[in-house]
Formats: structure tokens, C-alpha cells, sequence
């Protein structure tokens, strides 16, 4: 499904347009403008990395450092060459940032999977997390719910079960998983999606539905 | 409704109109900017705001793009 990118704005705004023409080869303030920018794309890296230290284990300084830099590095080289690509439906920084914020997004993922791949507890279907174990005094509705729960998961496909007891019930990054098996978030999400739908259908099948926030039963 | 219950509703989060990441991925620079403005982005993406709802990995990217073209979003080219 495409979401319409026309949706939203009327072109580039005056600030954006002046960055644009300035990082064009031959503008005469076309170094300054590549240096300025590298500099902004290495303060979101920076900024970024640090939002996502919980992921990295105990990596040292040193190394969180270059992970930024390559990310800053990287984006500017993936900008320049794209720069055709913006149509201004947001600020240029803004279209800018999300090269640098998917730069780290990529790296921390692989430096992850690298150091700490998903262990095989993490990715096989055994019980519920406690936090989703029934306890004595639920009510009967809700145990016989999250029972239904588990018989559901055993009828996944082998890859929707791996993927959802991994991301939905172990909390493994979804990028770290990707790596994992070979595979891209957009297919992993897919695997997650359709694993949901098919543990509602079974919950709503066996007479559990779950309901959504509204109240509805879907 | 109880933890339990929502705890499950959002395990199971699979809504109608979902974009996926790609579609989000294309876009997510405009919808960020839209939030900031003060404006609802779930009006002009309605299939990324359901998509962000349930995608960890996507979140996350929305999550730190927000972050950044708030905090430095308001950096001018050499004059």
C-alpha cells in the first residue's frame, strides 16, 4: 500500500530550497553548504546513537563514536546523491535527519545482531511471558483467553510463530531478527502481521475474541 | 478495560488500512514535520499513522526523526 506522498506540502520552502542549490556541485558555497551539513547529520548520529545505547550492549565511547560518524558519513553520501529526490513536502533538514536517523537505525541493528543475536529461547515458541501468564485471580474468562492464546500460536506457520514469539513475546528488535534470518523489517513485519491476524481469527474462532480499545470485538 | 486485556489488544495489533514500512519509510520526513506543525499527520497518512501503531522498527525511526528535526531542525545553509 502507498501512502500519498502529494499528501502534504506545495514544495520546498525558501530555507530549503537555498540548501538544496547550495550543495549542488559548482554553487559557490557548495563546500561550506556540504560542511555545514555534515556537521548537523553528525549531531542527529551522535544524538541518535545515544537514544539507542540500550540496544548496543557495553560498547565503549570510542566505538559509539565511529558508529555515529559512519552513519553521518553515509547519510551525507546518500543525500548528495539523492538530492534530486526532495520535493520539499518537508523542511530539507527534516528530509535530511531521516537519512542519518535510518543510517544509525541500520548499524545499531547489525551492531546488535552481532554482539548479542537472538538466542534460541528467544525465537522458540515454549509458554507465555509471565506477563502474560494467567494468574490465580483472573477471572476464568480471561485464563480460558490466554489459553486459547496459546493453543493459537502452535497453528502458526513455523516463520509467523518465529517471528511472533520473538518481536511481540521476547521483545527482539525487528531489525536484529531481519539480520537473523536473512531477511528485511518490511518481510519480518509482514510475517508479524499476519501472525497477529491469524491469532485473533483463531481466539475469535474458539469464542475469546480480543477486544480493542473501543470495545469492540474484532 | 484491564492491563491484561489491553496488554493482549496491542500483542495482537493488526488494523485494516496498515501501509507497511515502505510506504512510511518515503514519507516519514513529511509526517514528522506535519506533528511538529502542530497538525495531524494521521489526516494526510492515515495508513502510516496505523502502521506506526504496530511496527516497532518503524516507531523507532519516528521516534528519533521527530526527536531530531525538533532539536535541530532549525539550521539555515551557509549564508
Amino acid at each position: 500500500m502507498n501512502e500519498k506522498p502529494d499528501a502534504a506540502g506545495t514544495g520546498p520552502d525558501e530555507e530549503s530550497g537555498r540548501w538544496v542549490a547550495e550543495l549542488r556541485a559548482g554553487h559557490p558555497r557548495h563546500d561550506q553548504a556540504v560542511a555545514r551539513l555534515h556537521e548537523l547529520l553528525l549531531r542527529v548520529a551522535f544524538h541518535e546513537v545515544s537514544r539507542r545505547r540500550s540496544q548496543l550492549g557495553s560498547i565503549a565511547g570510542p566505538e559509539l563514536e565511529d558508529l555515529a560518524q559512519q552513519s553521518a558519513d553515509d547519510a551525507l553520501m546518500n543525500i548528495l546523491r539523492r538530492l534530486d529526490d526532495f520535493r520539499g513536502l518537508s523542511r530539507f533538514t527534516t528530509w535530511a535527519y531521516k537519512f542519518a536517523v535510518f543510517e544509525v537505525s541500520s548499524k545499531v541493528a547489525r551492531h546488535a545482531w552481532q554482539r548479542h543475536p537472538p538466542t534460541v529461547d528467544e525465537l522458540t515458541w515454549e509458554r507465555l511471558p509471565d506477563t502474560l501468564s494467567p494468574r490465580p485471580e483472573d477471572r476464568l474468562e480471561l485464563r480460558e483467553q490466554l489459553g486459547a492464546l496459546s493453543s493459537a500460536i502452535v497453528h502458526l506457520t513455523d516463520r509467523q510463530r518465529e517471528v511472533f514469539v520473538a518481536v511481540a513475546l521476547n521483545d527482539v528488535p525487528i531489525d536484529v531478527l531481519a539480520l537473523q534470518l536473512g531477511s528485511n523489517r518490511n518481510a519480518i513485519y509482514k510475517n508479524l502481521f499476519d501472525a497477529r491476524r491469524s491469532l485473533r481469527a483463531g481466539l475469535a474462532a474458539a469464542g475469546h475474541p480480543v477486544l480493542e480499545e473501543d470495545g469492540a470485538a474484532r | 478495560m484491564s492491563d491484561h486485556v489491553r496488554h493482549l489488544d496491542e500483542l495482537l495489533r493488526s488494523a485494516d488500512g496498515d501501509a507497511g514500512c515502505t510506504a512510511g519509510e518515503a514519507i516519514l520526513d513529511a509526517y514528522v514535520d506535519l506533528e511538529l506543525a502542530g497538525e495531524d499527520p494521521a489526516a494526510v497518512f492515515p495508513g502510516t499513522a496505523i502502521h506506526l501503531g504496530s511496527c516497532p522498527g518503524c516507531r523507532a525511526d519516528h521516534d528519533g526523526l521527530l526527536e531530531a528535526a525538533r532539536r535541530f531542525g532549525d539550521a539555515a545553509p551557509p549564508e
